[in-house]
């Protein structure tokens, strides 16, 4: 009797410690909690920072600098972006061409700037990259947020030491 | 029998022996190795929820980490571009180990359309994977994701409702789990993802 009773209390004990093992072992790792990117890019200006400006070109109007932008092949990705020139502290001095609106998209890091040169440059649109960074004085939305992150995890949403003055 | 008609016939039998000939010796991506090994391939997801839980956030390593090159009929301009780990790279007869995880863009697709003798069909602008949005929009581009390919983008233009060379290869990409573009009027795209 004592036997049976010794083995029960065993069973009660050692059967759930092993479902208890079994379920744990059986558990998938605990994920890694990546913060969520949002759906649409961020209208971010960078205004203050210093960025990387990649320029199609300079144009006397808006409307021109629209028309010239809406002509260009860029398939079914955003191009450039119609910007005042003024919105950009150094941006005269570096381009010396007349015009008040430039079509640009800016970057934060070296490589997103020319990855994007190599891309517009492959569609056979005019692309250079500006020879030193400038300050963004905010204005319109110029295309921040359209790069890789360095760490790989996915945009880069925010300053690099590099872009920060 | 004149001189004349003894040459037409000649040139007669030597075309009919050509014709019969040809399929007996015609070269294809095969004879040199290539097999169709439809290896691993995600699901299709569909919309931006799914397409986060297979493929992770736009932009990130994974969605540029292989790359392939493919030379435009047209132009003979080789384009190099590079998409997501998921969708190739993985070793075949014909592709090196990348790195990746499975065979389809580049073993695959690309080798029934060589194998098909489809290439006269892939013209100039070719790209992949690119960390941008879509145009005149502030959603992220399925190019963002490395899940996106437009194939001769020139020719076949955004806003084109019809198609004059993408249609011959447009089956292909349908039978690897690519949606095209042209439901929407952008007959350059093939995209790894519905809904979106």
């Amino acid at each position: 009797m004592r036997r049976k009773v010794a083995v029960g209390v065993i069973a009660a004990i050692v059967v759930p410690a092993s479902l208890a093992a079994v379920v744990a072992v059986a558990r998938p790792a605990p994920q890694v909690v990546v913060p969520p990117v949002p759906s649409v890019v961020p209208r971010d200006t960078g205004a203050g920072e210093l960025l990387l400006v990649v320029v199609g070109g300079v144009y006397p109007s808006r409307a021109a600098a629209e028309a010239a932008a809406a002509s260009m092949q860029f398939g079914d990705v955003q191009g450039y972006y119609v910007a005042p020139v003024a919105q950009f502290q150094g941006f005269t001095q570096q381009v010396r061409e007349p015009g008040d609106f430039a079509l640009v998209s800016a970057f934060r890091t070296q490589e997103g700037a020319d990855t994007f040169v190599e891309f517009a440059q492959i569609q056979g649109n005019p692309a250079f990259l500006l020879p030193e960074r400038v300050r963004s004085l905010g204005g319109v939305y110029v295309g921040l947020g359209q790069e890789e992150n360095p760490d790989g995890s996915g945009p880069l949403l925010g300053p690099v030491p590099e872009s920060l003055p | 029998m004149s001189i004349g008609s003894r040459r037409a016939r000649a040139v007669v039998v030597v075309t009919m022996v050509a014709a019969l000939a040809l399929p007996l010796v015609a070269w294809h991506w095969s004879r040199v190795g290539w097999r169709d090994k439809h290896y691993n391939y995600p699901a299709r997801p569909h919309g931006y929820t799914q397409i986060v839980n297979r493929f992770g956030q736009p932009c990130n390593a994974n969605a540029s980490a292989i790359s392939m090159s493919w030379v435009a009929a047209d132009t003979g301009q080789t384009y190099t571009f590079r998409f997501h780990r998921k969708l190739g790279g993985y070793p075949t007869e014909m592709v090196s180990n990348k790195g990746g995880n499975s065979t389809n863009l580049d073993n695959d697709v690309y080798g029934h359309i060589r194998n098909d003798h489809l290439s006269p069909y892939v013209k100039h602008g070719i790209y992949g994977y690119l960390c941008r949005t879509i145009r005149n929009s502030t959603k992220w581009s399925t190019h963002a994701w490395g899940i996106a390919i437009d194939v001769s983008s020139a020719e076949e233009y955004l806003g084109k409702c019809f198609s004059t060379v993408n249609k011959y290869h447009a089956p292909i990409w349908r039978n690897h789990n690519w949606y095209w573009g042209l439901a929407f009027c952008d007959p350059m795209h093939f995209q790894y993802a519905t809904g979106y």
